[in-house]
C-alpha cells in the first residue's frame, strides 16, 4: 500500500517535471541553446497566477491560460532582446547571456514582491481523493492530468502539424529552411514563446500546492536539466517519460534511503547517463 | 554640519523637549544582518524591529518604562543625550561576504560594537574579526551552540540555543505526559543545513541525557519539491510527536502534504523559524489548527511591555513581531544598554558593562526571564514559552502560569 | 604602440602597489579578495578560455582546496595551510576520474553536466558529518604560530595571493607560446578540425584541466586560511562557480589579463555597491550583476580584451 501510494504521489510530481523541462527541452531542441533562467520562468508563472487570484480575484480556469499568454509574451520579448542576438556570438556568451538573465528576474521579484513566501489558498482546488487507501490531491491530479495532455499537444504540434514541421526545418538547418522560404527569425521567436508557455502553464498548476517565492526557480532549474539530460535534448516524449521516472525514483529513494539522499540518487544518475549515453536516453545520437 | 544635522533630527521632538546638552556626537554601532538572498525576508523583519528599537531610545518615551533606555529625554543619557545611529551591512547570506562587512563597519565606519545576525554561519565569521580588532559583538538571534564555544572575549549572546529549546520542549512534553497523554514517541524532521542539523542534534543529545530515545530522526533538503516520502514515513512510524525544524517554505508543503496523505499526529510542535513565519499562518493556518511553536515573545496583556512594543511594531509595519525579531531588537537594546552603563564608547568600557549586564525580566521586551552572560558570553536567563496556533494567531498555552489560552491537544490541523 | 603598452602596464603597477601604500584596512581588504578572485578565475580559465571548456563545476575544486585545509586543521591540528599541498592532489585525482568521462561531452552538454557535478557535489557534502556536514568547519580562532597565518591586516593575504597570481599567469604566458597553448586554442576554435589537424584532444583537455582544477583548489585553501570558516554553500556553492566563468567573461575568456581586469572590476564592485546599497538595496546590486551579464553576452561576446584590441589597432592604424 505504501508502495502504491509512493508510486503514485511519484507519478503526479513526475507529469509535473515534464511539463515544465517539456518548454526548456523545446527551446534546446530548436536552437541549441540552453535556458538557465528555466527556473525562473516558472517563478514568473507563478506569480502571474498568485496576483491574477489576490487582486483580480480569477480562477485557475482563468489564470492558467493568461499565465501561458504572459510567458508567451516573456519569451517571445527574451528571444527578441537577447537570444536572438546571442546565439550566434561564441559559446561562453550564449550561456552566460541566460545566466546574468535569471539573477535579473530573481533579484527585480526579490524587489517587486518582496522576500515572503506566500501561497494560494489551499481550498482554490481543494479536495483529496481515497482510492482504496490510496490518497490524491485533486490540485495535484489536476495538474497531473493537464501536464500529460499538454505534453501530448505539444508532440502532436511538432510532429503532425504544417507549422511544427516549419520550426523543426529552421532547427534543423537555418539556411536550408531560409531558401525553401520559411523565415527562421518568426519561427524561433515562435519556439521560444511556446517553450515559455508551457513553463507558464507548469508555474501556474504548481502555484495550486507549491508556495510562491522569488527563489523558488532554484528548485525547478536543476530538476529541469536532469529531466531534459534524461528523456533527450528536444525531445518531448522523452522529457515526458523521463519527468515520470525522476518523480518516481525521487518518492521511492525519499522513503528508503532518506529525503537527503533523495537529490544525490537523482543528480548521481544524472551524471552517470551523461557519461554514459550522453545523447540521452530517447535522444538522437 | 553636525549642528544642521542634529537640528534635523531635533526637530519633531523640539516642542516635547526641555532644553538640553546638544553636545553628544551620535554612538555608531555596525549591524550586520541578511537583507538579500535566502534569509532576506527575516533580515528585512529584523530591520524594522532595529529601527522601531532606535526610534524608541532616540526619543522621549516614558510611556514605556521600566523598559531600559526608554527615557524621559530619548538618547543614551550617560553619554549626554547621544543619539543610537545604525551603520547597516547586508550579508547576503554569506560568510565571506559577512567577514567583510565587519572588517569594513569596524574600519571605515568607526563603530563601537556590532551586532547580527540571523544565520550562525555569518555571526561566526563577522564575530571572528570583531575578536580580533577587540570590539564587542552582540548576537541576538543566532542559535547555533558553537559560536559561544569559542572561548571569546568579546562575544555576547542574549538569545537562547538549540540546548534551551530542547529542554523546553522536553519539560513541556514530561507535563503533557501527566494528563495521560502518550509523548513518549518521538520523531524529529529537520531540514539538513546549519540550523536544523544545530538543533535536532542538541534535541537528540538532551533528550538522550533524559533516557529518551528519540524514535525517528528524518533529515531533509529544505529546497526540495516533495516532502511526500518523508510524510509516508512518519505516517507509517506512528509517532506520538511530530517536532519540525524547519524553514518557512518547506514547513508550508509540509502541512500541505500532511493533509493530503491524511497525516494528524497527536501532538506537532513547529521549532520556530518555518512555524513562526506570518507566511506560514497566512497560507497553511486553517490546516494547521493546534500546532504548537516556542516563543520569547509573546505579546500578553495590553498593560505589558510586550504588549506595547507589538503595537508599536504593528503600527510600523502592519505585521505582529515574532519571535526573531524581538529576540534581536532585546539584543540590540541591551548592546545600547551596556554603551550608556558604560558611559563610553571605548571597547572595553562596554565589554565591562556587557559582562556586569544584570537586567530583571520587567525591563526587557521579551519573556526572557532576564539578562545575565556567564563566562562564556552566553545569557544564563534567556527563555522561550510553549505557544499554540489557535485560529488565525499563536498564543501562549505552556507554562500555564504564563498561559492565555487552554492548551488544546490533540493536534486538530484541518477539519 | 610602445606608448599604447606602456601606460597601461604603469597603471597596473600602481594599482597593484597601491595597497601598500594605503592605511585603509578596508581598501586592502579588497585588494586581496581581488588577487584572490583573479586567481581562481585565471585558473578557469586555462580550460574554459583557451579550450573553450565553459566549466560551471570548478566550484568542486575550490571547494576541495578550502575544505582540505580545514580539515588538516581540525582534525590533525595542523596549520590550515598545509592541506593546500592535499587540496591539490585531491584536484589533480577528480580532474582525472570526472574529468575525463565528461569531456566525452560538448558545448553547452559539458557545461551542464560540471553545473549538475557541482550540484552533486555539494549535497555529498552536506550529507558529510565527518567534515562538519552542513554546519561547516572553523579555522584557528586565534593564532597558534606564524604558520597558522592569522593576521589582522589583509596586507600579508594580499602579499601571498598576489605572489600565487604571479606564477598562475607566468605559468599562462609560458603556456600561450607553447605548443600546449596552440593545442588548446585549436581545440577551443573547433575541436572537429582541431582533430584532423591530429591534436591529441583528450589528452591536451585534461593537461589544462590538471593546471585549472590544481590553481581553483589552491585559491580554495587561501580562501579558508583567511576567511577561517567554510560550510557546503561558500566551498561548493554554485555561484562561486559562476563568478569564475563571470569574471573571465568580462575581462576577455582565453586572454591573459582578461580575468584579472574582470576580477578588478566585479570585485570592488560588489564590495562597494554592499558598502553604499548595503541597507537598502533588497537585491539590486544582484540585478546590476546579472544586467552586467547580459551586456556583456549581447555587445561584448569577447569581453573588454576585444574593446581593447580594437582601440589599440585603430591608434596603431592612425600612428601609421
Amino acid at each position: 500500500m505504501i508502495l502504491l501510494q509512493l508510486i503514485t504521489d511519484g507519478l503526479l510530481l513526475g507529469a509535473v517535471y515534464a511539463l515544465f523541462s517539456s518548454g526548456l527541452t523545446l527551446i534546446w531542441g530548436m536552437m541549441n541553446v540552453i535556458n538557465f533562467a528555466h527556473g525562473d520562468f516558472v517563478m514568473l508563472a507563478m506569480y502571474v497566477a498568485f496576483f491574477a487570484f489576490t487582486l483580480l480575484k480569477l480562477g485557475p480556469a482563468v489564470f492558467v491560460p493568461l499565465a501561458a499568454i504572459v510567458l508567451f509574451g516573456f519569451g517571445v520579448l527574451v528571444y527578441a532582446g537577447l537570444v536572438r542576438y546571442v546565439m550566434r556570438g561564441p559559446m561562453l556568451a550564449q550561456i552566460i547571456s541566460t545566466f546574468g538573465l535569471a539573477l535579473v528576474m530573481q533579484y527585480t521579484a526579490l524587489w517587486v514582491f518582496s522576500a515572503n513566501f506566500v501561497s494560494l489558498p489551499n481550498t482554490l482546488v481543494g479536495g483529496v481523493y481515497d482510492v482504496g487507501g490510496i490518497r490524491v490531491s485533486a490540485a495535484r491530479l489536476l495538474a497531473g492530468a493537464t501536464a500529460l495532455a499538454l505534453t501530448l499537444g505539444m508532440h502532436l504540434l511538432l510532429t503532425r502539424t504544417d507549422l511544427g514541421s516549419r520550426m523543426l526545418a529552421v532547427s534543423e538547418d537555418r539556411v536550408a529552411a531560409a531558401l525553401v522560404g520559411i523565415r527562421p527569425d518568426p519561427m524561433q521567436a515562435l519556439a521560444w514563446g511556446l517553450g515559455a508557455a508551457s513553463t507558464g502553464v507548469a508555474g501556474a498548476l504548481i502555484a495550486l500546492f507549491f508556495y510562491v517565492s522569488p527563489g523558488v526557480g532554484d528548485a525547478f532549474t536543476l530538476i529541469a536539466f536532469v529531466t531534459v539530460c534524461l528523456g533527450g535534448f528536444g525531445s518531448v516524449p522523452g522529457a515526458l517519460l523521463a519527468g515520470l521516472a525522476i518523480g518516481v525514483i525521487e518518492s521511492l529513494s525519499a522513503y528508503w534511503l532518506g529525503p537527503a539522499i533523495k537529490d544525490i540518487a537523482v543528480y548521481g544518475l544524472f551524471v552517470a547517463v551523461l557519461w554514459v549515453r550522453p545523447q540521452g536516453l530517447l535522444g538522437r545520437a | 554640519m553636525a549642528i544642521t544635522r542634529r537640528s534635523v533630527i531635533a526637530l519633531p521632538v523640539l516642542a516635547a523637549m526641555p532644553v538640553r546638552a546638544f553636545a553628544a556626537e551620535p554612538v555608531k554601532i555596525g549591524y550586520i544582518e541578511a537583507l538579500t538572498g535566502n534569509a532576506a525576508a527575516a533580515g528585512q523583519s529584523i530591520k524594522q524591529a532595529a529601527e522601531l528599537a532606535t526610534e524608541i531610545i532616540n526619543n522621549p518615551h516614558p510611556e514605556l518604562a521600566p523598559l531600559t533606555l526608554a527615557t524621559k529625554t530619548g538618547g543614551l543619557t550617560n553619554l549626554g543625550g547621544a543619539k543610537v545611529e545604525i551603520a547597516w551591512a547586508d550579508n547576503q547570506g554569506s560568510p565571506a561576504v559577512a567577514q567583510s562587512d565587519a572588517l569594513r563597519l569596524i574600519t571605515q565606519d568607526h563603530v563601537v560594537a556590532l551586532t547580527g545576525a540571523y544565520q550562525s554561519s555569518c555571526t561566526l565569521t563577522s564575530s571572528a574579526v570583531a575578536e580580533r580588532y577587540g570590539i564587542p559583538y552582540l548576537a541576538g538571534e543566532s542559535a547555533a551552540a558553537n559560536l559561544t564555544e569559542r572561548g571569546y572575549k568579546w562575544f555576547f549572546r542574549t538569545t537562547p540555543y538549540g540546548p534551551d529549546f530542547a529542554r523546553l520542549y522536553l519539560d513541556f512534553l514530561a507535563a503533557v505526559a501527566k494528563t495521560g497523554m502518550a509523548t513518549s514517541k518521538i520523531a524529529v524532521v529537520h531540514e539538513n543545513t546549519d540550523y536544523g542539523t544545530s538543533v535536532a542534534d542538541s534535541m537528540v543529545q538532551t533528550a538522550a541525557a533524559r533516557g529518551i530515545k528519540v524514535a525517528q530522526r528524518i533529515a531533509y533538503n529544505a529546497n526540495g519539491t516533495d516532502v511526500s516520502p518523508q510524510v509516508l514515513e512518519l505516517k507509517n512510524g506512528k509517532p506520538d510527536v511530530v517536532i519540525f525544524i524547519s524553514y518557512t517554505s518547506d514547513s508550508i508543503l509540509y502541512l500541505k502534504t500532511m493533509k493530503t496523505l491524511g497525516f494528524r499526529p497527536p501532538i506537532v510542535i513547529g521549532d520556530d523559524s518555518g512555524f513562526s513565519d506570518p507566511s506560514f499562518v497566512k497560507s497553511v493556518g486553517p490546516i494547521a489548527q493546534g500546532a504548537l511553536n516556542r516563543s520569547a515573545f509573546v505579546p500578553g496583556k495590553p498593560d505589558s511591555l510586550t504588549y506595547k512594543i507589538n503595537a508599536l511594531f504593528k503600527k510600523k509595519t502592519g505585521r505582529d513581531m515574532d519571535d526573531t525579531t524581538a529576540r534581536s531588537m532585546q539584543g540590540f537594546l541591551v548592546l545600547c544598554d551596556a554603551i550608556n552603563r558604560a558611559g563610553s564608547t571605548k571597547p572595553e568600557a562596554i565589554r565591562d558593562a556587557l559582562v556586569k549586564t544584570d537586567l530583571p525580566a520587567s525591563a526587557l521586551m521579551i519573556n526572557y526571564k532576564g539578562v545575565k552572560f556567564n563566562a562564556q558570553g552566553q545569557n544564563t536567563l534567556a527563555y522561550s514559552l510553549m505557544i499554540q496556533l489557535q485560529g488565525d494567531r499563536y498564543v501562549p498555552v505552556w507554562p500555564t502560569e504564563a498561559a492565555s489560552a487552554k492548551l488544546e491537544l490533540p493536534f486538530k490541523g484541518w477539519s | 604602440m610602445r606608448l599604447s603598452r606602456a601606460w597601461p602596464a604603469a597603471l597596473l603597477l600602481v594599482l597593484v602597489a597601491s595597497p601598500f601604500f594605503s592605511f585603509n584596512p578596508f581598501y586592502q581588504r579588497v585588494a586581496a579578495l581581488v588577487a584572490l578572485a583573479a586567481i581562481s578565475a585565471s585558473a578557469w580559465n586555462v580550460i574554459g578560455g583557451y579550450a573553450g571548456q565553459v566549466s560551471f563545476g570548478h566550484s568542486v575544486y575550490f571547494g576541495v582546496g578550502a575544505y582540505a585545509a580545514l580539515l588538516v586543521f581540525t582534525k590533525l591540528g595542523l596549520p590550515p595551510i598545509a592541506g593546500a599541498p592535499l587540496g591539490i592532489l585531491a584536484s589533480l585525482a577528480i580532474s582525472v576520474i570526472a574529468g575525463l568521462p565528461t569531456f566525452r561531452l560538448h558545448g553547452h552538454y559539458f557545461s551542464m553536466a560540471t553545473f549538475a557535478i557541482a550540484a552533486l557535489a555539494e549535497l555529498l557534502i552536506i550529507n558529510w558529518n565527518f567534515a562538519g556536514g552542513a554546519i561547516g568547519m572553523m579555522g584557528p580562532a586565534t593564532a597558534r604560530s606564524p604558520a597558522d597565518l592569522l593576521f589582522r591586516s589583509a596586507l600579508p593575504y594580499y602579499a601571498i595571493f598576489l605572489a600565487v597570481l604571479a606564477v598562475l599567469l607566468w605559468l599562462t604566458h609560458r603556456m600561450q607560446r607553447s605548443r600546449m597553448g596552440f593545442y588548446l586554442r585549436a581545440i577551443g576554435a573547433g575541436e572537429r578540425a582541431a582533430q584532423s589537424l591530429g591534436v591529441p584532444i583528450r589528452r591536451y583537455k585534461l593537461y589544462a584541466l590538471l593546471l585549472s582544477g590544481a590553481f581553483t583548489a589552491l585559491a580554495g585553501s587561501l580562501y579558508a586560511v583567511m576567511i577561517g570558516f567554510i560550510d557546503p554553500d561558500s566551498g561548493f556553492g554554485v555561484l562561486i562557480s559562476v563568478n569564475m566563468v563571470v569574471m573571465a567573461a568580462l575581462g576577455g575568456a582565453g586572454t591573459l589579463f582578461g580575468p584579472l581586469v574582470g576580477a578588478v572590476i566585479l570585485v570592488p564592485l560588489s564590495e562597494a555597491s554592499n558598502a553604499i546599497l548595503g541597507g537598502g538595496s533588497s537585491g539590486a546590486a544582484y540585478v546590476a550583476y546579472g544586467v552586467i551579464i547580459m551586456l556583456i553576452a549581447r555587445f561584448c561576446p569577447g569581453g573588454l580584451a576585444e574593446w581593447w584590441r580594437v582601440l589599440t589597432r585603430t591608434r596603431r592604424r592612425r600612428a601609421a
